[in-house]
Formats: C-alpha cells, sequence, structure tokens
C-alpha cells in the first residue's frame, strides 16, 4: 500500500522558544534556529537545579514559562508526578500526584514515569508507564483523565512500557505495544474521548508515535513495532501504508523530507509513497541502540549503546564519519544551532561539531545517571537524571 | 473470573452518612457548619468525582474538581471521607481538586481536623494517606508524631512509614534491641520490600528467617506430565488436569516444593529443562472460615491459575519480567481445604534469560497478609 505524496517532514519544527514533546514537539530533535553554551559543570554555567520527586527516564518538555517534568515514587512505583518549574528561577510553580491505575512493575533500570509529556501550548499531557494518561492545563488543573488499562485490562509490559505521546491536530496519539492488550489510539485532546483506536500486534516495542504529512491523506501518525511501521491517517485512523521489517523495538524511526529513515539493521531509508518496499537505501554502520536517529541539514546520524556516533548523507546513506563518544547511551543525540549533542548515561554531555567535522568540542559533566534525552529551549539546555533536572545557562550574547 | 483492578465499589453510603452528619451541624464548627447546604453541595461533588468511571464525563469532573478546589478550609476534611468508595480513576479526579484547594488555602489548611482524619484508622486509608502528606510538608513533626501508633496501620504507606520510624529510633541502640524490634517489625510489614530488607539485617545479625515463610508462599505443589505448547498452542488448548480444575486429574503427578526465599517452583527442576510445553501444578490450600482473598502469582511464563475451579487469574505472557505478586486476582476460599490449580506454559524462545520455566504463587488479604495453610 503506497500512502501517496508526502509534503515533507512534519510541521512545527522545533521553535527556540518551547520543545513540546519527546524530541521535540515534531519529534525531530533538532532545534537549529537557537545556540547553547559549549561549557558547563556542577559549579558553572548552571541556571539552576530542582530534584525531582521520585524517579524517571522521560524527557523534560518546555511549554511557555514552565519545564515539566514526570516521576514516579512509592516502594510499587504507583505515585506518578507531574512537576512543573517555573522556566526562569526553577522554583516548582506546581506539582500533581496522581495514583496509577494500571501495572507499575518495571525493570530497576526504568521508571512508571518513561514516557515524556507532550504539549500544544496550552495543555500538557502526561503518559506512564501504567497506562494512565493526564491532561492538565499550565496551572494543573485536571482537564480529562484516562485510565487506559483499566480499559483495555491486559495491557501493559512488566519491563516497562516507554512510548510517549505524541499531539498532532489537537489528538494525543498514544502507542500500547505489549503482548497483551496491544493498541493504538487518537484522543481527543479537548475532551479525552476516542477519536479512533486500533487494535495492534501483541508484541512489546517502547517507541514512539510520529507525525508523517502525506500529500493525499494530510497528517498521518507512524507507528512502529518489531514487525514494521504503519502509516494512519491522523483524522480517522486509517490504514494508508505498511512496510514490514525486522524494525528496532525502541530506537522511533526519524523523517524528512519525503522519507522515513528506520532502525533496521543499520538505518533503512524508506519511502512511504512507493508501492515497493524496498528501501532506497540501508547503511549497517549507522547503528542505533536504545537512541532514536537525528535527522539534520543533508545528514543522518545515529548513536549506539555503547557511544558510536555515526554520520551519514541522507540523500544515499553514504557514511561520512564515525566518532567514539565515551559511556553508555539511552538518551536519543538531539541538533542543537550547529552542534550535535548526546549525553550519556554517565552525565557526560557531549557537545560534537554538526557541521562536517563532528569533532568533539567539549565534554561536560553532571553528577547522577541520565537516561532522558535533554530537552532545549531559547538557548538553554534542560538536562534531566533520574533524580534532577539541571538548566544549563543561556549562551554568552555574541 | 474477577480482577481486582475491575472492582467497582457499591454506592458511599458511608460518605453520604457522613455528609448527613456534617449537614446537621454534628460535624465541624467553622464557617461550613454555617453553611450546611454549601458543605452538601462539595461533598456531593467530592462523591462524584471519587466514584467516577475510567472514561467518559470528564467535563463534569473537571467542573466537580474546580468546586473541590474552591472550597473553604472547613470543608477539606468532609470531602477527604469521600475515598471511601473511590474507584481508582475517581481517586486521581478527587486528589487534584483537594490538591488544588489545600494550595490555594496556603496557611488556612486545618491542620487539627487533617492530624485527627489521618490518625483514625477507620477513615478512608486514600484519605488519610493524602493527608499525612499534607502535613509532612506543613507540620513534619506532628506527621511523624502520628506514626507511633500505626504500626499496624490498614494504609500501606502510613504502616510502611511507621516502621521506618520505629526501626531508625533503634538504629543506635544495643544490638539485642534492634533485633527485637526487627523481628516485631518483620511481622508488622506486608510491603514485600521492606519484608526482604527486614529480614536481610536479621540475617546479617545471626537471625535465621524464612523469608518465603513470612512472605507466605504456597510450598507444597504436585506437578503434572506435560502438554504441548508448540507454537503456543497450548495456553489455550484444555488438557484434563484443567477439564475438571477443582480436582485436577493427571496420569502422572510429582511432588515439587517451592525453593528459596522468593518461593519460586521451578518445573525445569522438576520436570527437566524443556520448550515448548504446559505443565500444572496442584496444591491444597486450607482456610479457617470462608472469604475472599487475593491470590498472587509471579511468574516470567504464561499462567492461569484456578481456585476451586474458578479461573482468577489468566496472563499470557512471555519472560517479560517476573516479580513476587506479579498478577493479582480475587477469589473465593470456602472453609476447609481449597484447590489450587496452576498452568505454567513455557514457550519455545530460545535466548538464555527465556529459560526459566516457574512460579511463585501466595494468598493473601488486601494488605498482603499471608492466609491459608496447607495440610
Amino acid at each position: 500500500m503506497a500512502a501517496g505524496v508526502i509534503l515533507g517532514a512534519a510541521p512545527g519544527a522545533a521553535t527556540a522558544g518551547e520543545w513540546l514533546g519527546f524530541r521535540g514537539g515534531d519529534g525531530s530533535g533538532v532545534a537549529a534556529d537557537t545556540a547553547i553554551r559549549r561549557t558547563w559543570s556542577e559549579e558553572e554555567g548552571i541556571a539552576w537545579k530542582v530534584d525531582l520527586p521520585g524517579r524517571s527516564v522521560a524527557s523534560p518538555i518546555v511549554v511557555g514559562d514552565l519545564v515539566v517534568a514526570t516521576a514516579s515514587s512509592g516502594p510499587q512505583q504507583d505515585q506518578l508526578h507531574v512537576v512543573a518549574v517555573d522556566r526562569e528561577s526553577g522554583t516548582i510553580r506546581w506539582q500533581r500526584v496522581f495514583q496509577a491505575t494500571g501495572r507499575t512493575l518495571c525493570h530497576p533500570t526504568s521508571a512508571v514515569a518513561a514516557c515524556t509529556p507532550a504539549s500544544d501550548g496550552e495543555r500538557i499531557v502526561a503518559f506512564y508507564s501504567s497506562c494512565d494518561l493526564f491532561c492538565l492545563d499550565l496551572e494543573g488543573r485536571l482537564l480529562w483523565q484516562r485510565n487506559l488499562a483499566v480499559e483495555h485490562p491486559r495491557a501493559g509490559n512488566d519491563v516497562g512500557m516507554g512510548s510517549s505521546p505524541r499531539i498532532i491536530d489537537d489528538a494525543v496519539f498514544v502507542q500500547v505495544d505489549c503482548q497483551g492488550d496491544a493498541f493504538g489510539s487518537a484522543i481527543d485532546l479537548a475532551t479525552g474521548e476516542d477519536r479512533w483506536s486500533v487494535t495492534r500486534a501483541k508484541l512489546a516495542s517502547w517507541s514512539s508515535p510520529l507525525e508523517v504529512d502525506v500529500a493525499e491523506h494530510g497528517a498521518c501518525v507512524l507507528m512502529q513495532n518489531p514487525r514494521g511501521l504503519e502509516l494512519r491517517r491522523a483524522d480517522d485512523g486509517t490504514a494508508v501504508w505498511l512496510w514490514e521489517g525486522n524494525v528496532g523495538g525502541i530506537a522511533m524511526a526519524a523523517t524528512a523530507e519525503g522519507r522515513v529513515f528506520v532502525p533496521s539493521s543499520g538505518i533503512a531509508a524508506v519511502d512511504p509513497t512507493a508501492d515497493s518496499g524496498r528501501p532506497l537505501w540501508q547503511q549497517p554502520k549507522l547503528s542505533c541502540g536504545i537512541s532514536s536517529p537525528v535527522v539534520f541539514g543533508d545528514s543522518v546520524a545515529t548513536l549506539n549503546n555503547g557511544g558510536v556516533l555515526a554520520v551519514a548523507d541522507r540523500a544515499d546513506g553514504s557514511l561520512r564519519k564515525q566518532v567514539r563518544l565515551a559511556g553508555t547511551f539511552w538518551a536519543s543525540p538531539i541538533v542543537v544551532g550547529d552542534t550535535i549533542v548526546a549525553v550519556n548515561m554517565e552525565g557526560t554531555t557531549f557537545v560534537v561539531d554538526a557541521g562536517g567535522s563532528y569533532e568533539i568540542l567539549a565534554e561536560n559533566d553532571l553528577p547522577g545517571s541520565f537516561p532522558s534525552t535533554p530537552a532545549v529551549a531559547d538557548g538553554s539546555l534542560y538536562l534531566q537524571s533520574e533524580t534532577a533536572l539541571w538548566k544549563t545557562a543561556a549562551a554568552a550574547q555574541p | 473470573m474477577t480482577l481486582i483492578a475491575r472492582r467497582r465499589p457499591a454506592f458511599p453510603l458511608l460518605v453520604l452518612g457522613f455528609v448527613g452528619l456534617f449537614s446537621i451541624g454534628l460535624v465541624g464548627k467553622t464557617r461550613a457548619a454555617d453553611d450546611p447546604a454549601g458543605v452538601a453541595e462539595a461533598v456531593a461533588a467530592a462523591v462524584r468525582l471519587a466514584t467516577a468511571s475510567a472514561s467518559g464525563g470528564n467535563a463534569e469532573r473537571a467542573e466537580d474538581a474546580d468546586r473541590i478546589a474552591a472550597i473553604a478550609p472547613a470543608m477539606l476534611v468532609p470531602c477527604l471521607a469521600a475515598f471511601a468508595e473511590a474507584t481508582p480513576g475517581g481517586v486521581n479526579w478527587l486528589t487534584n481538586g483537594l490538591d488544588r484547594a489545600v494550595e490555594r488555602m496556603g496557611d488556612q489548611v486545618p491542620l487539627a481536623d487533617v492530624t485527627a482524619f489521618v490518625a483514625d484508622p477507620t477513615r478512608p486509608s486514600r484519605g488519610r494517606t493524602l493527608g499525612y502528606r499534607w502535613l509532612q510538608s506543613r507540620d513534619a513533626a506532628t506527621a511523624a508524631s502520628l506514626l507511633d501508633s500505626m504500626l499496624d496501620d490498614p494504609a500501606l504507606p502510613l504502616r510502611r512509614a511507621a516502621i521506618e520510624k520505629r526501626l531508625a529510633a533503634v538504629a543506635d541502640a544495643a544490638e539485642p534491641e534492634q533485633i527485637a524490634v526487627h523481628r516485631e517489625m518483620l511481622a508488622a510489614a506486608r510491603d514485600v520490600d521492606q519484608v526482604q530488607a527486614i529480614a536481610a539485617w536479621l540475617r546479617e545479625h545471626g537471625d535465621e528467617v524464612d523469608v518465603s515463610q513470612v512472605l507466605g508462599f504456597v510450598k507444597n505443589w504436585r506437578a503434572s506430565e506435560t502438554f504441548d505448547n508448540v507454537g503456543g498452542i497450548g495456553y489455550a488448548a484444555v488438557y484434563p488436569p484443567e477439564k475438571q480444575a477443582a480436582a485436577p486429574e493427571a496420569t502422572a503427578w510429582k511432588e515439587v516444593a517451592a525453593e528459596g526465599d522468593q518461593g519460586a517452583v521451578d518445573l525445569n527442576a522438576a520436570l527437566g529443562t524443556l520448550k515448548g510445553v504446559v505443565s500444572y501444578a496442584v496444591a491444597e490450600v486450607d482456610m479457617p472460615r470462608g472469604r475472599t482473598a487475593e491470590v498472587r502469582i509471579g511468574s516470567p511464563c504464561a499462567v492461569i491459575v484456578w481456585v476451586n475451579g474458578e479461573k482468577v487469574i489468566d496472563r499470557e505472557v512471555y519472560h517479560a519480567s517476573e516479580a513476587i505478586d506479579q498478577y493479582v486476582g480475587e477469589a473465593t476460599f470456602r472453609a476447609g481445604t481449597n484447590t489450587v490449580l496452576v498452568k505454567c506454559c513455557q514457550n519455545e524462545q530460545t535466548e538464555s534469560w527465556a529459560a526459566d520455566w516457574k512460579f511463585q504463587l501466595r494468598i493473601c488479604d488486601q494488605l498482603g497478609t499471608p492466609l491459608g495453610v496447607q495440610p
């Protein structure tokens, strides 16, 4: 099944002022129109630090004058926190605590707060491994909730769920892939009611929905699991393209200008408008571990669990450079201005030149374990360890 | 089959009774007592929130949460009582409204009323735990003082905190006193990780602690011969032992004892390291009286559990994880001997981490207190 003509990358590319979801509001992980300071440490170049009320492997988001983080706490990790921090001062504006209604078992390295929240700029949706979905306004007022594991009693994965919600056209898209009640849903952002919901294969995955716009169908949502990709119209859930292949279960695909870059034996570039499922190119050295690929300019980059950053030409997949960073990586690399930013679990943030040399420009250490992809807005990085949120001071103006 | 997560509480008679008391001025002495209609309206909103269904009605619930967020301080405790019959989602609606109310009240929060509510073990555990959280951030000393009488509290978070406080109080005491207190706290603890931590401490200090016994795992089982599960067909297949699950039949049974702190019934050890197979395990458990109880099973394999022939748990999940109390179902037990039948399905995955074929099972009340003895 072919999808028709692709218009291009998802709209709403991350602006300098906000960061509205996992890898930004558009899921690209690119903030081209901002720049961050190159160096910082615990003692220098940090605007503020806030301790979280529990554990988190989710990423923070930046919405309006708030930085929003999630965490989970309690012996059963069933206390679900949403924390709104004043972006300037680092003071906690409000904090909400909810009770999980679904499964809260997870691997010790993960947390029930594993899914990055999302926002449309006015509302915040927070999703957890327990399949609880909360929508709040920017004052912490609960607008609606969906206890999806109550509705789908066998939904959940005791390793921990990790798929982050994505907002497309006033709907929030959730992907619940597991061996039990697996499903994907589009939920109206205003009412919390289903726009549509489809059963998915009983197969665990941790990747997140991604917006892909197709001329013939408009906004579509891409969902992947280890057996392949599925593209559905965002408005009514109609399946418009299926791609079968061995796909990573954690790292999510990236998209740009009519192509989807899929974690599949390296990276496979595929064209959702083509009848053939054959990849346009496949580059095994673009190895993804847990981290998702990032597409920027005419390049695509990946980062494997062992810290090898690989960059290739996105037109043909030809390898440009491999750079060995240090440590173990869960966080996905992001592109900020003319740099690639990658944070390892050990708390070292590598700032790498994205302009062609791919040299490591700086290595900045913070204490703690850092599984979360950073957020970026207005020249500051928001780095989240399992227990704390840090904001780097803005870059000095030229 | 009754899954715990599906339980739906009955109509909140207790809360409405409380509303009645309050509205005729028997409870409370502040502004709310002069405005019984306002109290009744607030509590009615709290009840609607607490009993909200898992989906739908969001707009109405959000309005009710706004009403609760605007209540006068004297209405706080009456609204806390609405947790008595809360649904899983209702807990969150009511918590959001009340947290916002407390946030708005600032230093007007009626701490004495909240303290009395938290201290009363007959009040709903959810409400008491929420009130305790408010107290902790406003009057930590009073909150801590309440814990001294909460070692057997029905609110598990409060009981846990009380045990932690008691243990901390003897941290510098002589070893015999520490050991004595740890033994007491081992009996009081219900959270599995807290039981394990106390037991580990006691072992380090020379005590022989049978963790499996403390947690109450069913130890004595008989395992059947194996049946086909190639291609996963065995989970749905009805093999002889489950044809009469109340009195399982098999051509061969083998005695198997649960082993170790985790109370594991290791079918690989009992039957051989096999893949693509099903085995059934049966145990008899005596109850002194008929009652409902929770059956709690953990397994890396797909499992089905019957109690006296009634299916109480079924989970077709392979090698995603394993934990004590992983799956919980509610069952009816009769006075005397009860039959527990477990179907444990091993798949054909070849990874080393997918080799385990085992389960652990215990029967508890809602707090995790072990129930039942084996004949």
